[in-house]
């Protein structure tokens, strides 16, 4: 079951409303800025669960960080 | 449908239990600081519950780390399940490999994804097709 829906209103540059609704069309509006804002705060969560986990260990290695950069595919 | 970073058992224990593990956490907060760079969701695949997961007493650090906003569960579907049958299927594997199976499927549901493991051997078979998969051993 689908939760209700709240109704926002806010301001963004120009530009930015005019390149998403080419992309997504107007009625693609709501769900694209739905996902943006529900991304924004995972990477939110993510941020705060990095710093405990540099709280608690100190900071990864560079070798580690290079290691993970590496296996990441190349899109 | 953008990029993850897939968390299998040992990515999660050692995230939910970092001073017990600390190497392990040490390497799982690498890959995380670096999905974070790339905007990348963070998962754990419905499935690797039932590997981490050990009764009420036992589960508090697991529940607290999946409570997090930035830690997503990826439900096991259909469409993930089939996957997996087919990812064990081609790779003649029994389906005591199926938690890997459905970890390397919920990494294709992604454009690209990084798979953090405890045990690479099984996960780096099934993904080998998928240039767009990328493996991090812990």
């Amino acid at each position: 079951m689908s939760q209700p829906a709240a109704k926002l209103s806010v301001s963004v540059p120009g530009e930015l409303a005019a390149a998403v609704r080419k992309r997504v069309g107007a009625r693609g509006l709501s769900g694209f800025v739905a996902r943006a804002m529900a991304h924004e705060l995972e990477r939110e969560g993510v941020r705060v669960l990095l710093a405990d986990l540099e709280q608690e260990l100190g900071p990864p290695s560079k070798a580690d960080l290079a290691r993970a950069r590496k296996a990441w595919p190349k899109r | 449908m953008a990029e993850a970073l897939i968390l299998d058992a040992e990515a999660v224990n050692a995230l939910a239990n970092q001073s017990g593990r600390k190497a392990l956490a040490l390497r799982a907060s690498a890959v995380l600081s670096i999905a974070y760079d790339k905007r990348a969701l963070v998962r754990v695949p419905a499935p690797v519950l039932a590997e981490v997961c050990r009764g009420v007493r036992y589960d508090s650090a697991i529940n607290h780390l999946l409570n997090s906003p930035g830690v997503g569960v990826a439900d096991l579907t259909r469409k993930v399940a089939q996957q997996a049958g087919h990812l064990l299927a081609r790779h003649r594997l029994s389906s005591a490999h199926a938690i890997d199976a459905f970890v390397v499927a919920t990494a294709l549901q992604f454009d690209t994804a990084v798979i953090a493991t405890g045990d690479p051997k099984d996960i780096r078979r099934l993904a080998a097709p998928y240039s767009r998969i990328g493996i991090f051993p812990l």
